[in-house]
């Protein structure tokens, strides 16, 4: 009995190191961001700063709400330009048989094992040669683009799974391919619509690399600006620390908000129901 | 009106083929049934009729108009699956009107399409709910009234009582019989349960491997089978088959050198009798006189009808139904008699060879 106990405390204490290890960081940002620079530092540490201290907030927003809109209007619309195209080419891919289905959809998927990075110099000519650096649609739709293969796949996963009779039942109800897929599929298919939302919208909110090659400045994303935070005289850490609180919130309440389906859309197909 | 016909449908699956020439006419308002093992194309041939499934070669013809190239929803029939095929995430009445509001038919009338239907399949108090909250009979209704609101020209039903329990299939049987009383709709019927074939059918179309064996009421299906698949098929349990050795005109030599007398002179000329059934009916069983002499090794008693399984040395085991068979128990020593009136016999190929019973019936 008290063997048991023992191991159950070890497990349990084990599991608040590691979970320590993990949170500490975005603790220390969290609280660094209420606090002047000089507290950051300070030897004790300040362990609870005056959370009525606003300053980094109100200097960070007022200089670069632009940047912060740019990123959520990026984020909204290339996750939903990706879910516009990527939904109905994977219930195609599924519905449809046609010469070549297989090789297509090995192939889209095969535009997904380079690493975006790969692309940055290329895409910076093309996006240079046709007069749109520095705008968000360049970075709406590359982004977009990237998450394609990915969505597709997911969401072929997800539509295999709507049984076939309530497709054809749908068929046989008059229905055109168009609003089965509307009409039936997309209904039977909200949890694996929410993971692949949920995926895309993280990639694009917290896409670094391409927006720094991409914007110079009216399309900045929010990401870009927090590099801007390190400068080679100085690091400006209350700034970084309240940035990337705001760069979290998003992220999190998404995830929060998705996190039944995104369970279910996960596991889904794993076993056979 | 709903007179479907196949001429001559074929149909591949790669190289393999699962539809074999096949013919049927069915007449308008008839309740027609697909029935034979599993895999013998039952379900695929009513998939053609609908169109969820082309076929190679040959046409389907509904009303006299080859339908073969349409797609399913322009061909103006309906189907219930054996799954239901309920759209989960709308409610009764949308499942129901779910056709109609594609083909953008006035609220007004199908508001009154949903409510006749709903009448009619008592479905009135359930018109709110969503397909997960109902039983499986009640989902099967709604499937069934979504075929109903459409005025099809034909019901397709494929296998539709199958997840359904044993009673509550008694009691969906007795409504589709009601509901086609109202209706005089053409039905056709995917089912491998012989007993809803034989109750609810006007015809009946034997498949087995992709050919229709025979294609009849089920009455004749079952007293004048036109060869051997059919006769061991149709019929539960299953009919006596014996080996026939050899014969003289009116005389059956069979195994164990036992011998018996046919009726008549069925006069057997070029068709050489291979094999002989006898149904379990047509064989009594006695404990004092009888023709073979044999054991019971199991009975099987069902109230109403006992199946004593009598082992006959040399010759084979039978199955023999008594009718409120109470005396002979298992390991009881019995006496098999066949009614030499109703036996069956079948050639070599397994075709049929007219004896007395037919040419009695000609007669009369």
């Amino acid at each position: 009995m008290s063997r048991l106990v023992r191991r159950k405390a070890l497990a349990l204490l084990g599991g608040m190191v590691i979970m320590f290890i993990f949170t500490a960081p975005i603790i220390w940002m969290f609280l660094a961001s209420f606090k002047p620079i000089a507290q950051i530092f300070s030897i004790p540490p300040v362990w609870v700063p005056d959370f009525g201290h606003l300053g980094n907030y109100a200097k960070l927003l007022s200089e670069n709400w632009q940047f912060l809109l740019n990123s959520v209007i990026i984020t909204l619309s290339a996750t939903l330009l990706c879910m516009v195209i990527s939904l109905p080419a994977a219930f195609a891919l599924t519905q449809f048989r046609f010469r070549g289905r297989n090789f297509f959809a090995d192939w889209v998927l095969s535009t997904r094992m380079m690493p975006p990075i790969a692309a940055a110099v290329p895409l910076y000519i093309v996006v240079n040669s046709i007069g749109m650096i520095d705008t968000i649609w360049a970075l709406i739709v590359i982004y977009a683009g990237f998450n394609i293969p990915f969505a597709v796949w997911v969401a072929m996963s997800f539509f295999r799974k709507v049984p076939k009779e309530v497709l054809e039942a749908a068929e046989l109800e008059g229905c055109t391919s168009g609003q089965t897929f509307l009409k039936v599929a997309l209904p039977l298919s909200k949890s694996g619509i929410a993971t692949v939302a949920t995926f895309v919208f993280i990639f694009a909110w917290n896409e670094l690399l391409l927006a720094l090659f991409l914007t110079t400045r009216a399309a900045k994303t929010f990401p870009v600006v927090i590099s801007s935070f390190v400068t080679t005289s100085m690091t400006f850490w209350e700034m970084i620390a309240a940035a990337t609180v705001i760069q979290a919130i998003p992220t999190v309440i998404f995830t929060l908000l998705m996190q039944r389906h995104i369970v279910s859309g996960l596991t889904m197909g794993a076993v056979k129901n | 009106m709903g007179r479907i016909v196949l001429d001559h449908v074929s149909k591949h699956f790669g190289e393999l083929q699962v539809l074999k020439d096949i013919c049927l006419e069915i007449e308008d308002g008839e309740f027609v049934f697909f029935v034979g093992p599993s895999g013998c194309g039952k379900s695929t041939l009513l998939r053609s009729i609908t169109g969820l499934e082309d076929i190679t070669s040959g046409q389907v013809l509904i009303d006299g108009e080859d339908v073969s190239d349409l797609p399913p929803s322009e061909r103006g029939l309906a189907m219930v699956f054996q799954s239901y095929a309920l759209f989960p995430h709308i409610t009764v009445r949308d499942n129901i009107a779910f056709g109609l509001k594609i083909a953008k038919i006035p609220k007004a009338e199908i508001d009154a399409k949903v409510a006749e239907a709903a009448r009619i399949l008592s479905l009135e108090e359930l018109l709110d709910r969503k397909p997960a909250a109902l039983s499986g009979g009640q989902r099967q209704r709604v499937a069934i009234g979504r075929a109903i609101v459409r005025d099809p020209k034909a019901f397709l039903f494929d296998e539709p009582l199958s997840n359904l329990d044993a009673a509550l299939r008694v009691q969906m049987r007795v409504e589709l019989i009601g509901l086609r009383k109202s209706l005089q709709t053409t039905m056709v019927y995917v089912t491998h349960d012989q007993i809803e074939a034989m109750t609810m059918a006007d015809r009946i179309a034997v498949l087995n491997a992709g050919q229709v064996e025979q294609y009849d009421t089920p009455l004749e299906l079952y007293d004048h089978p036109e060869n051997l698949f059919v006769a061991t098929f149709i019929g539960s349990p299953k009919m006596n088959i014996l080996d026939i050795e050899g014969h003289d005109p009116s005389t059956l030599n069979l195994a164990g050198g036992q011998v018996l007398d046919l009726p008549g002179s069925p006069g057997f000329q070029e068709q050489r009798p291979a094999c002989l059934g006898i149904r379990p009916e047509h064989m009594t069983c006695s404990k004092n006189t009888g023709l073979w002499e044999g054991e019971v090794v199991l009975e099987e008693q069902l109230g109403s009808d006992a199946f004593l399984y009598v082992d006959v040395p040399g010759l084979s085991r039978f199955t023999v139904r008594g009718v409120g068979q109470r005396g002979i128990r298992e390991g009881d020593k019995v006496h098999v008699t066949p009614d030499t009136e109703h036996c069956h016999v079948f050639d070599r190929d397994g075709r049929r060879i007219e004896t007395v019973d037919r040419a009695a019936d000609v007669d009369a």
